[in-house]
Parts: structure tokens; sequence; C-alpha cells
């Protein structure tokens, strides 16, 4: 520990700490516009000046660590001088005229800055030199005439997101935020994850979609999860008269630290999707609108000579983006109620029937935690393209890259991280289990293996490398990389984690000859589908949707757009009922569509692909005459007389994954 | 103790700060006890009067010969100048045509707008006062007191007034202050 003082406040704190971090431990307020907490301090702005007795010239406090008997003063004359000439500097660069600015009136930290530092107005005059606005990007727009060059925008791309779009140009005041080379924001090689601009100070990155729409002081904030994808990321909805304006990625959340991606940021916000409005039932071959009684005794009467029906019956199916309570009730009314033979998700089991197989064989968890990739030195990927889904796992090991983490990839077909990956095995067919067993055969043969094999490395890898077409040295040189890394992590995909356990199996004795699956370690990761995905396998709902005889179907679809596959499947249905929120082909094919709420407008428990259990909060109230999923199937179950459980969808959840009794 | 004589005028601005102190309300009865207001825009005196007045107020920013003119002759009347608005302290929304020439600005103005025919040309009488580069008043003159927004509160106007007439120099800090 060191001791310092500050504004004659004795102060102690952690070798290494900076005196700005020091000073915010003590409560003492240091103006800054650069420094963000989650970024890498830069000193670039000046604001955070502070006098530091026995040196000539004032310090910058944000990239000053402290020292032992460090004598610092932040609110002498001399600082409140430097403080008003640095505002002075950064208002004259540029265009920051706050009359006509969308962040002006309490949501910009310049002006912010200058109302505490008492500023009437400021001596110099800009140059005047107007810089062309970039509107190229779908949900960003950047104003380079409100920028301060603070580079927060910059830091959050490489620090927080791994992207490295953003960067500047050219020195001093000619220095330019840019994209890649030079190339407008719209054609770079932005991922639209939004950060810079939930990190800038000022008016210069703006949101296409909420600018002017409330600011900060006008808006309810309701912090809750994300649900466009099972990372589980924490989320901060911005409503303002019953209407979502934006949504930030929540800084407090422990699973992300704040980072999101336009899944969670934008989709939402851009959904153009026709939602539906009232209860449909199909009249002489057409929908017609009906009120929901109306609709329900439709449903009751066809529904009700199937109950007890098993293969005859009624075939239901759910989305699993769905909380676990509307996943526990449908389950509870079809395959307790009906006592039907097909109930399942609409995932039908494809990213975690093996897993939950393999798991139930080997009677324990054997998978990791997210967090294993903040510590990780090498990362696998097994049929998994950290840039199509899961975006925010995929940040979490493209911002570790520069550290020298290194990327393995085994795939079978081409993915877009090859270019900075340490090595790649690629095999011409679905050749999973082959190169997973030859690299586990290498490290053997290399006599790096961490845990015994009870393999024939020389047999096994010269046939690995036959059948998959790659050389015995592409395995040898890829085991050396893997097995060299003190915490491997393994992120595998669909091929892995849905079909057969071999791969699997294969996977996981990888992982053990590597030291990536130990008695206190598990470096195994498999992100899954949709938000509940977790949940769906674990109340079993993970069998294969095969409708087949079956005189009705019921889908749960959610806020699902129904695949091809899935319209296809059910053409044929005698009597179709869907619950949805917007209009697709499915709900145009039944023969009733009942309108349910969307994410926003109720509150239900998620489970997270690595097993933590968070709630999902209501931020808005759906339109009159739209359900929720609960209530409709509670209403369904009184018609038929059919029992219902709310209580019990905990237990079933948590059953056989012990990870979770931590938390209860 | 006679009462503090009081003098404003515009310059490059939109009239809506004079707006404000008119939106005060009855409190402008107080202003009148207070304070001996002589020239202003919407009165019937125009200019300060020459053997001087002790509080000078100036809304817009000065964007030709005559507004300097103007700025000149009540820096030279008054003791204590005032900047009132975003216009006169910064520029103002008039400034933006400072991020072009003045002659495409006019071009714009008198040539280009949708509602100009044919005929429309920029008006060259030599008459007219000559434009400038758009400039926030102390540019031009020194100003002894900024009183920053667009346009500033009413609540602001008043302080500033009630306390330049009670012989104070006016603090403007916390919710008084606003550059929006």
């Amino acid at each position: 520990m060191v001791s310092l003082t500050i504004d004659g406040k004795a102060i102690q704190v952690p070798e290494g700490t900076t005196v700005l971090r020091a000073a915010e431990q003590a409560k003492i307020h240091i103006p800054t516009l650069c420094d963000h907490p989650e970024l890498t301090p830069y000193g670039g702005c000046r604001l955070c000046l502070v006098e530091v007795e026995g040196i000539r010239t004032l310090q910058a406090s944000c990239t000053l660590p402290v020292s032992n008997n460090m004598v610092v003063h932040t609110d002498t004359e001399r600082v409140k001088a430097a403080r008003r000439f640095v505002l002075t500097l950064i208002f004259s660069e540029r265009n920051h005229f706050c009359p006509f600015c969308q962040v002006s009136g309490g949501d910009c930290e310049l002006q912010n800055a200058a109302y505490a530092e008492g500023m009437t107005h400021w001596p110099l005059q800009p140059n005047w030199q107007p810089y062309e606005v970039d509107a190229s990007h779908p949900y960003i727009i950047i104003d380079h005439n409100r920028c301060i060059l603070c580079r927060r925008c910059v830091r959050a791309c490489s620090d927080l997101i791994g992207n490295f779009t953003l960067g500047f140009e050219e020195r001093g005041a000619n220095s330019f935020l840019v994209a890649d080379l030079g190339v407008p924001l719209g054609e770079s090689s932005c991922v639209g994850c939004g950060s810079c601009l939930q990190v800038c100070p000022t008016g210069a990155i703006i949101d296409r979609g909420s600018a002017y729409h409330g600011k900060e002081t006008q808006v309810e904030k309701h912090p809750t999860i994300c649900l466009g994808c099972s990372v589980g990321c924490g989320i901060d909805v911005q409503t303002r008269d019953n209407k979502i304006v934006r949504i930030e990625g929540d800084w407090m959340a422990v699973i992300n630290g704040g980072v999101i991606c336009k899944e969670g940021r934008f989709i939402p916000m851009y959904d153009d999707r026709q939602r539906i409005h009232t209860p449909l039932v199909r009249r002489d071959g057409k929908l017609v609108a009906a009120t929901w009684d109306q609709a329900l005794e439709v449903v009751a009467k066809e529904l009700r000579p199937l109950v007890g029906e098993s293969s005859n019956g009624v075939a239901a199916a759910i989305s699993t983006k769905l909380s676990a309570e509307e996943l526990y009730q449908f389950k509870k009314l079809f395959a307790d109620g009906f006592k039907t033979d097909v109930v399942t998700s609409l995932e039908e089991g494809n990213y975690t029937a093996a897993t939950s197989k393999v798991r139930k064989e080997l009677g324990k968890v054997f998978e990791g935690k997210l967090s294993a990739l903040d510590t990780t030195d090498c990362v696998v990927t097994v049929d998994f393209d950290i840039t199509r889904s899961h975006e925010v796992a995929g940040f979490f090991i493209k911002r570790r890259l520069p550290a020298d983490t290194k990327l393995v990839i085994v795939d079978t077909e081409n993915n877009p991280m090859e270019d900075l990956a340490t090595a790649v095995l690629k095999s011409k067919g679905e050749f999973y289990v082959e190169m997973l067993q030859g690299l586990t055969a290498a490290i053997v043969k290399l006599g790096l293996g961490k845990a015994k094999a009870s393999l024939d490395a020389n047999s096994v890898l010269e046939s690995a490398a036959q059948k998959t077409g790659l050389s015995a040295e592409a395995y040898l040189s890829a085991a050396r990389i893997i097995a060299g890394a003190k915490q491997p992590v393994f992120i595998y995909g669909k091929k892995i984690a849905g079909a057969s356990s071999e791969a699997l199996k294969a996977l996981i004795e990888l992982a053990k000859v590597t030291g990536a699956l130990t008695e206190k370690y598990s470096g195994l990761l498999s992100p899954k589908g949709k938000a509940n995905s977790l949940a769906a396998a674990q109340y079993e709902l993970d069998k294969p949707f095969a409708v087949n005889g079956h005189k009705a179907a019921y889908v749960v679809l959610g806020e699902d757009e129904p695949t091809q596959k899935l319209i296809q499947s059910l053409s044929k249905v005698p009597f179709l009922v869907v619950q949805a929120s917007y209009s697709s082909q499915l709900t145009a094919n039944a023969h009733v569509v009942l309108p349910t709420t969307i994410w926003s407008e109720k509150e239900g428990h998620f489970l997270t692909f690595d097993g933590t259990l968070q709630k999902a909060e209501k931020v808005i109230n759906p339109a009159e005459g739209i359900r929720s999923n609960q209530s409709v199937f509670e209403d369904l179950g009184a018609r038929l007389k059919l029992k219902l459980d709310e209580k019990g969808w905990k237990d079933e959840l948590t059953a056989g994954l012990p990870v979770l009794a931590a938390q209860a | 103790m006679s009462k503090p004589k009081v003098a404003s005028d515009w310059l490059a601005g939109c009239a809506g700060c004079h707006m404000s102190l008119l939106d005060m309300d009855e409190r402008i009865v107080k202003i009148a006890e207070l304070v001996d207001l002589r020239a202003t825009p919407i009165t019937d005196l125009k200019e300060p009067d020459a053997s001087g007045v002790d509080v000078g107020v100036l809304e817009g920013g000065v964007n030709n010969t005559l507004n300097e003119e103007v700025a000149h002759r009540m820096r030279k009347r008054c003791k204590v100048l005032v900047a009132l608005g975003d216009c006169a302290v910064f520029g103002g929304v008039p400034a933006m045509r400072n991020f072009f020439t003045i002659e495409e600005a006019l071009r714009r103005a008198y040539v280009e707008t949708e509602s100009t025919d044919e005929n429309g040309r920029i008006p060259d009488d030599p008459e007219l006062a000559v434009q400038t580069r758009v400039r926030a008043l102390h540019e031009v003159v020194p100003v002894d007191i900024h009183v920053p927004g667009c346009p500033p509160n009413a609540d602001v106007i008043f302080y500033v007034l009630s306390e330049l007439a009670q012989g104070r120099k006016p603090e403007l800090t916390g919710n008084m202050l606003h550059w929006h």
C-alpha cells in the first residue's frame, strides 16, 4: 500500500493506482473527459491536471501513479485556471456551439465540465474549419465537428471489443478520427456494437435512432438482461412514455461489464415486423379478428378430444427465447396435461443434445464459465464462428489477441477469424472427431500431455491426417500451441454440442490432455442457441419436432422468425395454433393466432449458456389485447381442466447443474 | 442616489433574448422601479444617451459594419457592458455561416433558396452595411459580463439586471448557466 495526501486527506491505496482513482476512492472529484473507468488511461484531454508538491508542472492525474508521501492538490487557483484554459482550448478547436447539439443540456460531458467551472464563455474563437459528417453507417453517425479527440471511442473499439476499426490519422490539431484506413464507417470493418456511441463524451458520435428522443434526465432507466442470445449480457433499457428510447450496455453487469453487440443495442430498436394486436381465427378459409374468449374457445373445442392422446394428439413446440417460467408452464400443459409424445423446443436440442447426454453419462457438469475467457492464453474454436453469433463472447476473445492470447481454429468451413488465428485446422469434410483425436494424438506424440490419454498416438495421428487431408505437421504445430497454454479454452459449436456425442467425447479427451478440464478448472464452453437454450435442455425440451400424423400442432413462436422447414412441416397439420408476437408465414397458415408479449413487456428468468440464472425485467406495458404466454396457458388449462404448476420451474431447471447451487 | 441608467440594443440575433427579457412578466415592473430604462429596440428611444448610461446590454453577434458601429457606440457610452445570449457570447446560430464564405452564404440566402425565382440577386446597394465574418461581441469590444443561453432564461436576466441595478456584479453559476 502507498500512502499519500490529496487535498489534506490522508489516503492509502495499492501501488500502481493512479492519482485520479485514488482521489475517487477518497470521494474527491477531479473533472475528466478522456478518462473512462473501463478504458486504458490515455492522458489526452488534460482536464484532470493536479498540483503535486515538489513537481514543477501540473500533472495529469489519470496517468500519474501514486507514490509514497505524495502531496496532491486538486482545487488550487492554479489548477482551476488550468482547467478553464484546457476547456477553452477544447471549445475553440472545432464546432462546440451548444444550442444546436443533441446532447446539450445534460448529456454532454464537455458542457457539464464547463458549467462546473462556472464558465460563462470562452475567450478564444474557433478556426471555423468544417468537417464532413459521416452518416454512412446504418446505426451510427459521426459528426467530426463535435469531436474533442479524447479517443474514448478508439479505446472502446480496441480495449473492449478487440475490433480495432476506429483510429486516428494525422497529428495535433489535424488529428482526425477514422475508420480503418480512412473509409466511411458504413463501409468499414465496424461490427455495429455501438460501444463508441456509449462512451463518447460529446455529441460527436450520434445514435441515429435515439438522437433528440430523450435526454438522460428525461428517460427512465431499467437495468435488465439482453435476450438476443444465451450470453445474457446486462443492459440498461431507457424508456420514455412507455416507449423504448435506447438500449445501452450496463457497466455494472458482471457478465459483460457494459459491453454489448448490435443484437442487444440496435436490432430490437429496428424491428419493423408487424405486431399482431388481436387474436385471429380462421373462418371460411380466412383469418379474421376475434375476441380472446372466442379464439380460446375454438382452441379448447378442437384440442379437448386430443387430451390424453399421444402420437395422435397435439404436437407442441416452443421458442427458446422465452422465459423459464413460460417454458415450464408449456411443458406442464402439453407433456403432463395433454400427455402428447412431441413436446419440445423449436431449437430441437440442436445446440444442446450432445452436451446434455454426455453430462448425464459423466454424472457431472464439465462445462466452464464464460469468465474463463478473461484469463485464458489460448482459445480453440471448434465449429464456432465468433463473429456470427454470441458476439460478446467473440469480443472477449478478440480483445485478448493483442495480449498474446493464441487463437486456434478447428473448422470444416471458412472462418472469418482465420487471418488472426495462430493455427487453422480445416478439413474438407465433417471430420471433427478425427481432427480432435488427431490433435490429442499429436500432443501425446510430442510428450506434452498434461493428463494420460489411452490412444496409440502414432496410428491415430496418421489416420487423422490421412482422412482429413491435413498434414501431420499441421496437427503437430497446432498441438504445440495448445499444449503450451496454461489455461486453454475450447469454445465449441452446434456440430459438437448438438449432434452425436462422439465429437464431444473426442473434445473432452483433448481438453483433459491439454489441462483444460481438471477438477478445478474447465475451459469447455458451448455458447448454445437462443437466450434460454440451456433452460429448454434442462426441461428436456430438446427432441426433434417430428409432426407425424398428429391431429393438431401448437407452436409458441414468441418473437421468433419461423424457418421454411418449420412452415413446411406444419403445412398439412389439420389444426394449427400459433402463439406469436409478429405476423409471419406461419401465422398466416394457422387456424388460430394468439398475440403475445415480447421481451420488453414481461418479466421472467433466463439461464445463460454457462448456467447463470438471471431475471429479465418488464420495461414497458404491452398494448391492450396482447397477453403473456403464461396467461394463455393458464386460460387454456382452465378451459380444458388441466392442472398447471407455477412454482416448480426452478427445481427442475437447476437439477443436475451444481453450478447453480451456489447462486440459490 | 439616482437610479442606474440602462440601455439595450440588438445586433445579429433573433430578438429572442429581448423576448425572454419580457418573459419575466410582472417582475419587469420591479426592474423599472430599480433602473432608469433609457433606450431599447422595443421602445421609442433607440440610441443610448450621448451623456452615457451605467449598463449597456447587447444581444446578437457582430456580422457587419453596422453592428460594429452599434457595438462601439454602446461600449463608449456605457460603464458596464453585458453580452446577452449565445449570439453575443459565442456568435451563436448566425456564426454557423462562418463555416462557409460570405459569398456562399449570400448566394444561398438571396439566389438559391427554394422560394427565390430567377430574378433573385444579392443586394449590392452601396448604402448597405458590409457583411463580415460573424464574431462574438468580445471579439469587437471588451465585454464585462457574459450571459449565455439561447435565450437566457427570464429568471437569469432578472437576476443579472437586479444585481447590476443594486451595484453588484452578477455571478452566474449552477442552474443559472445555460448555453442551450
